[in-house]
């Protein structure tokens, strides 16, 4: 029980050395300023994940993250003014048309697992594909100018000195963790993981859940899409690029095992931060730029190994 | 990734072009230009095997491509490699089963070792091909006879000391700079680079705080460059960047803490919003290789060869695989640049001037 529960707050001591170790070797990682980049960097991240943890403490995957970032990404700019715009500026409002075509999106990635039996990994991989392709029809290509101070105020105000995508990201974290733990959803997607067989029999709409927990994930991936576009100015077809896997590993560094039914946003937020601590950190410290890589993939490995310590390696495949 | 959906919007737009340019070169009968060009019609068929339709880039290059095809009245076709080296290839061997030697191609290979069994099946066909970027260094154009026409790439070395020395300059000379590598493997990212270090060996005023690598990427870029400024503070005087996404993540970090035009970066490859920034007075410099240009040089250096008009084995081997330049733009020059390619869309280049834009030998 004692293992269990140190178990349970591993990650968090292991982000709480590495802040510690960062700020003996550099002590201005621990400055207020930096401490606001770090925040700053992982808004984006931090929102893409949790909206795979839903579908990942379900036992399931979602493969879809860069192609739904960049259709949601592309479809802000669609609805400005700007050489991608098709005739409507909406201003901010464009955020909002985003994040729901995102979730739609994500619905029928849900969908299609759900209702055709693809597996979730190939049914959001396909669909990931076909968010590319309409990304490349709708921005031709090019990386178009988010033409609204609007919304590039997300990432450029701030208000007492953060960002509003670093108030923006712990809102969509607090919702997360809403859904999560107080809604009936959340306790379904919980059981799923844990054995839909046992769900069924106990209830639970089996593919209401899939569908509804995909759709979470996309509109996550459409906030997400929208701190990026408003962070770099632009939206572009490339703009998911590497986000795939930064959040799944995050995930998993946080301690939510891609077998499901354990983990949830907690584990996601401290997994997130441990990557982004990370990252800046090794910047800060000077480590050269082909260990970072080595350093990431390491950590990595180590924080799965930690998260399997006393379960019985079923998944070893 | 580029889609499937997108090859038959090319192949919709080609028919389009066809008709389009059937009906004007019934009007263009008059000048003898319009007869030329539909007998050249019926002569060739052009192909341009890119990447993908996703990047700027490449999207100028397929633009340029049409451009060239346009002036001469024949077909043109995109063929996307979707960065798959297997398709990119079957896709040319397709091309070359229906067109045999008509064939006229300007290709970016995947990969470097792709351009041979390009140059194979282009010279088995008796087509011909100009291929840009990559090759693997053993394989040569004159190897080929007449059929693979030239291989033209760009030097990222004097790119890298140009944007350095603009960068430089913006800083009164001297001072501490930080700079971002593109995929430390790419070969435009090491020359890129070596140039840079050339030109901090020649200033011998300017102190690298940092060299990271941000694989090509704005986001990464983003977050090294936040990390830099807590790291360095106020003694980043300037940031080099070896692609304008890149520039841009930096640019953008560097507006979120309310120094973007105090700190000035600079950028390589001349896209859009990189010369936006240099004419706002946030970037120092960038440089334009003119991927529209390489689309259409490249089919022209190859319809030269096809229609006679150039005689690749004849002509000297510097003429075959060669550097082309690229066009830097610092602040003294983007506007008169802006007003000429931006405001008003640049004169068509002349096709014909193969060589107009020649570096030296590779």
């Amino acid at each position: 029980m004692q293992l269990q529960s140190l178990q349970r707050w591993m990650p968090l001591i292991v982000l709480a050395g590495l802040c510690l170790v960062i700020g003996i070797i550099e002590p201005r990682f621990l400055t207020i300023d930096n401490l606001i980049r770090v925040a700053a960097s992982s808004a984006m991240p931090l929102v893409v994940a949790l909206g795979v943890t839903f579908v990942i403490v379900m036992g399931s995957i979602d493969l879809s993250i860069e192609g739904s970032l960049a259709f949601s990404a592309a479809v802000v700019v669609s609805f400005l003014s700007g050489p991608a715009g098709i005739g409507i500026d909406l201003g901010l409002f464009a955020v909002v048309v985003a994040i729901i075509s995102a979730a739609l999106f994500g619905a029928l990635i849900g969908y299609l697992h759900v209702q055709m039996q693809i597996p979730s990994f190939m049914a959001s991989l396909g669909m990931g594909f076909v968010g590319i392709g309409i990304a490349t029809l709708l921005l031709g290509g090019e990386r178009v100018p988010v033409d609204s101070e609007a919304i590039r105020a997300i990432a450029l105000s701030r208000f007492m000195n953060v960002p509003f995508s670093v108030y923006l990201a712990f809102a969509m974290f607090g919702l997360a963790w809403f859904i999560q733990n107080h809604t009936v959803l959340g306790r379904h997607i919980m059981a799923l993981g844990g054995g839909e067989e046992l769900a069924a029999q106990n209830g639970v709409n089996i593919k209401r859940t899939r569908i509804l927990a995909f759709t979470i994930a996309g509109f996550y991936f459409g906030t997400g899409a929208v701190l990026v576009s408003a962070k770099l100015g632009a939206a572009s077809t490339l703009i998911g690029n590497g986000q795939l896997f930064a959040a799944i590993s995050a995930v998993v560094v946080g301690g939510t095992a891609l077998t499901g039914g354990n983990g949830g946003v907690i584990n996601t937020l401290v997994g997130v931060a441990i990557v982004m601590v990370l990252s800046n950190g090794m910047i800060i410290i000077g480590l050269p730029t082909y260990l970072q890589q080595g350093v990431l993939g390491a950590a990595i490995i180590v924080a799965v190994l930690l998260n399997m310590h006393g379960r019985t390696p079923q998944l070893v495949k | 990734m580029s889609p499937r959906s997108f090859y038959e919007a090319a192949k919709l737009n080609r028919r389009r072009f066809l008709i389009g340019s059937a009906l004007g070169a019934g009007t263009l009968i008059v000048p003898g230009a319009g007869l030329r060009a539909a007998f050249a019609a019926e002569d060739v068929a052009l192909a341009s095997s890119i990447r993908s339709l996703s990047n700027a880039f490449h999207v100028a290059w397929n633009k340029g491509g049409e451009a060239f095809a346009q002036s001469i009245g024949a077909p043109h076709s995109a063929l996307i490699t979707e960065g798959n080296s297997e398709k990119g290839v079957a896709d040319i061997r397709a091309f070359l089963a229906q067109n045999g030697a008509k064939s006229v191609l300007g290709v970016d290979p995947n990969d470097a070792p792709d351009a041979r069994p390009i140059a194979e099946a282009v010279s088995e066909a008796g087509g011909f091909v100009t291929t840009v970027w990559n090759k693997p260094d053993d394989l040569h154009p004159w190897d080929f006879g007449d059929n693979y026409v030239a291989h033209m790439s760009f030097d990222g070395n004097p790119a890298g000391v140009d944007t350095a020395n603009a960068l430089f300059e913006s800083m009164g000379g001297s001072g501490g700079i930080v700079a971002l590598g593109g995929i430390p493997s790419n070969t435009p990212a090491i020359q890129r680079k070596a140039g840079l270090m050339k030109a901090i060996e020649d200033n011998g005023n300017i102190e690298l705080l940092d060299f990271q690598d941000a694989d090509w990427d704005a986001t990464k870029a983003n977050n090294i460059v936040s990390a830099w400024v807590t790291r360095f503070g106020s003694d980043i005087k300037g940031i080099w960047a070896a692609n304008d996404g890149m520039a841009i993540g930096a640019l953008e970090a560097l507006r979120a803490e309310g120094l973007a035009g105090q700190i000035l970066v600079t950028g390589i490859d001349g896209t859009k919003d990189a010369i936006t920034a240099v004419k706002n007075g946030e970037m120092a410099a960038t440089v334009d290789w003119d991927p529209s240009w390489i689309g259409g040089i490249a089919l022209s250096l190859s319809y030269h060869a096809a229609t006679g008009k150039l005689t690749p084995s004849s002509e000297p081997k510097e003429h075959r695989e060669f550097y082309a330049n690229g066009v830097t733009i610092t602040q003294a020059d983007v506007e008169e640049y802006w007003k000429t390619n931006i405001e008003s869309s640049p004169p068509a280049p002349d096709w014909n001037d193969l060589w107009g834009r020649f570096d030296r030998q590779i």
